[in-house]
């Protein structure tokens, strides 16, 4: 059961075949767009206020994580809900390398990747042969097991209280970027992340992501190396996802094991890629913008509700588009249709 | 010695209760196959509704159980009637973020409602206690875990010998089966959730008798639930029963003998393991062994 409910998720998000259909002022379109969207970006920080160029930090953050997931879970179909270790382990080679090491940030930043992809090798080898409610657990508890191992290695990580990178003065080992800085490094990751995920949705390793998505035995008996591939995902998810990592905990200055691993995090990350549209290039872009504005607006009218507010959207959203944004509307698009109920009843019993 | 046996009964007395919360969670997942995130915070609930019981009736807690069960039980039928029933069917992300969407908006209800404060119900007998041999043995917990035993002892009858415990073992087992033999699904699931959440209110009464909490313990109460479930096997009460009481010991004499919170990064460790090597966990085979369903 719920396979073949699946099964048409995972087909309405295989995007069409390259050229297919589309004229020459749709295909300038999707490159202008962007292009245009990106430059009105890059020229940010001369226009806006410090406030809220951090809060476009934060987005672009959450786009660079929910872009990591979108691979793991949205493509592979492994719905990974411990990734925020990727996270954390990132912040924390980072941290670790500035403060006990004293390293500049910016070699410091690349070891946060390689120390991403080497651990995601590590647990996906056992992990990734569970499936479904079983991986998704393993990785959550993954998750919190390692953030447990963190707060119990004081010497090197401070432990339960935190570690604070040098950031000013005589101590710093790089001068603090500041707001207009990690504006940009967040930026420049989150178009990266994207990029590499549109390379992947039209490669060869994007087909056979799709293709244990859809059906793993098949996929396999095709003769594919399902586990090589499925590892090398994570790995890719897991280098993102530290590289985010790495540049919020410089950005923090002070970092906590308890916030640098919130299982919170995994959630937003999912919750915007599924929002947006798992296993597309642009929706986890649009899941993490949409959800990220909302969410800073919920914070700064309705703090004492925001989040009661934040979960009843979740729950909603789930119930009426559970596909995401792009493929519900590329279905109403192409059916002339707008089908919220269809929707809710979709998966019901 | 007498630190030793003090830790393991302490241990053991908890471990009740953790059973007695895990055993509904187990018989969620492995009947429905929805991983309840929610779980922990049905348990706060059931906290402050015996709370509540108490601060303006003066019930005892070990009475205001039974309210505390029954208004659960009805929330629980209309949540999962209402709310999960419509999402069964989906990939698994979306049931664990609809019921983690569910558990922050219970928990935030409560802090809104209670606030953030640890609360504590306070009655005249359960913080005394009995002295056995120079171990200390509180009474309310003493109780906790007399409850918890009875109603996991209850919950195996219930599920093996009646006739709505059947239907729920067979929609468990295969569920396309049992709905063309009659058994109404909908129903079956929403009562399976409710006895769930029955249980997490029982529980959280004994919790709210035997030490404080607030809101913010509900990730807690699930995450444990999470280890004891696993290692107990999906849908196996006495599992749950055994691996919540080898769960409270453990933890029990790690707080005793092992530094800080390691012991939590062994709990993690040991559920990856298990899961990656036995998914049927450390007791045996798994209860529903013909199940149909991935």
């Amino acid at each position: 059961m719920g396979q073949a409910v699946e099964d048409t998720t995972a087909e309405t998000a295989v995007p069409r075949a390259r050229g297919s259909r589309t004229g020459p002022v749709v295909a300038a379109a999707r490159i202008g767009i962007p292009l245009a969207f990106l430059a009105f970006l890059a020229a940010a920080p001369l226009m806006f206020v410090d406030s809220f160029l951090r809060t476009l930090s934060t987005v672009f953050m959450y786009v660079i994580l929910a872009q990591a997931w979108n691979i793991i879970g949205g493509y592979a179909g492994y719905a990974s809900f411990g990734n925020v270790v990727f996270f954390g382990l990132g912040g924390y080679t980072v941290a670790v390398l500035m403060t006990e090491l004293r390293w500049p940030f910016w070699p410091a930043l690349p070891v946060a990747a390689v120390v991403g992809a080497v651990y995601a090798a590590v647990i996906g080898l056992p992990v990734l042969r569970l499936r479904g409610h079983y991986f998704a657990v393993a990785t959550l508890g993954v998750a919190e097991g390692t953030r447990e191992i963190i707060i119990n290695l004081p010497k090197l990580t401070g432990g339960g209280s935190g570690e604070t990178i040098p950031a000013v003065g005589s101590l710093a080992t790089t001068s603090y970027p500041g707001n207009a800085g990690f504006f940009y490094m967040f930026l420049a990751l989150a178009v990266i992340a994207t990029a590499v995920v549109w390379r992947v949705s039209r490669s060869r390793f994007g087909y056979a992501l799709r293709s244990i998505h859809q059906d793993e035995e098949a996929a396999a008996a095709a003769g594919l190396n399902t586990t090589r591939t499925k590892v090398r995902a994570f790995m890719v998810s897991g280098a993102l996802t530290a590289l985010a990592g790495g540049i919020y905990a410089f950005q923090q200055v002070t970092i906590y094991p308890d916030r640098l691993f919130s299982v919170e995090i995994t959630v937003l990350m999912v919750v915007m890629a599924v929002i947006g549209g798992a296993g597309t290039v642009i929706g986890p872009v649009i899941g993490a913008i949409g959800l990220e504005f909302l969410s800073e607006y919920l914070r700064q009218n309705v703090l004492e509700y925001h989040t009661l507010i934040f979960g009843a959207i979740i729950v909603a959203v789930i119930l009426f588009l559970p596909q995401g944004i792009v493929s519900f509307s590329r279905d109403a698009w192409r059916r002339r249709r707008i089908s919220l109920l269809e929707n809710a009843r979709r998966y019901s019993l | 010695m007498q630190r030793f046996l003090q830790a393991t009964a302490y241990g053991l007395l908890q471990g009740g209760l953790f059973a007695i919360v895990a055993v509904g969670f187990s018989l969620v997942w492995g009947v429905t196959n929805i991983v309840n995130l929610a779980h922990g915070a049905l348990v706060i609930i059931g906290a402050y509704v015996a709370w509540q019981l108490h601060s303006a009736l003066g019930l005892d807690p070990t009475l205001g159980m039974l309210p505390a069960a029954a208004i659960l039980f009805a929330s629980g039928y209309v949540i999962q009637r209402g709310l999960v029933n419509r999402v069964v069917n989906a990939p698994i992300w979306m049931t664990l973020l609809v019921t983690f969407g569910l558990e922050l908006l219970l928990v935030n209800l409560l802090l809104v409602g209670y606030t953030g404060n640890y609360r504590r119900i306070r009655t005249g007998w359960a913080s005394r206690a009995l002295d056995i041999g120079g171990v200390r043995l509180p009474y309310g917990r003493l109780a906790g875990f007399g409850f918890a035993i009875l109603l996991t002892v209850l919950l195996v009858l219930f599920i093996t010998r009646t006739r709505t415990g059947l239907a729920i073992r067979a929609a468990g087992m295969d569920r396309g089966m049992a709905r063309s033999m009659g058994v109404n699904i909908r129903h079956v699931y929403a009562v399976t959730f409710g006895i769930a959440a029955a249980l997490a209110g029982a529980a959280g009464s004994i919790v709210g008798m035997t030490s404080t909490f607030s809101p913010a313990d509900a990730g807690h109460f699930t995450l444990q639930s999470f280890v004891i479930a696993v290692l107990g096997g999906l849908g196996n009460m006495w599992g749950a029963l055994a691996g919540g009481l080898l769960v409270g010991v453990v933890e029990s004499l790690g707080a005793q003998y092992v530094s800080g919170t390691l012991i939590n990064a062994f709990a993690f460790g040991l559920l990856v393991l298990v899961l990656a090597i036995r998914p049927s966990g450390l007791l045996g085979r798994p209860f529903y062994e013909a199940r149909v369903e991935t």
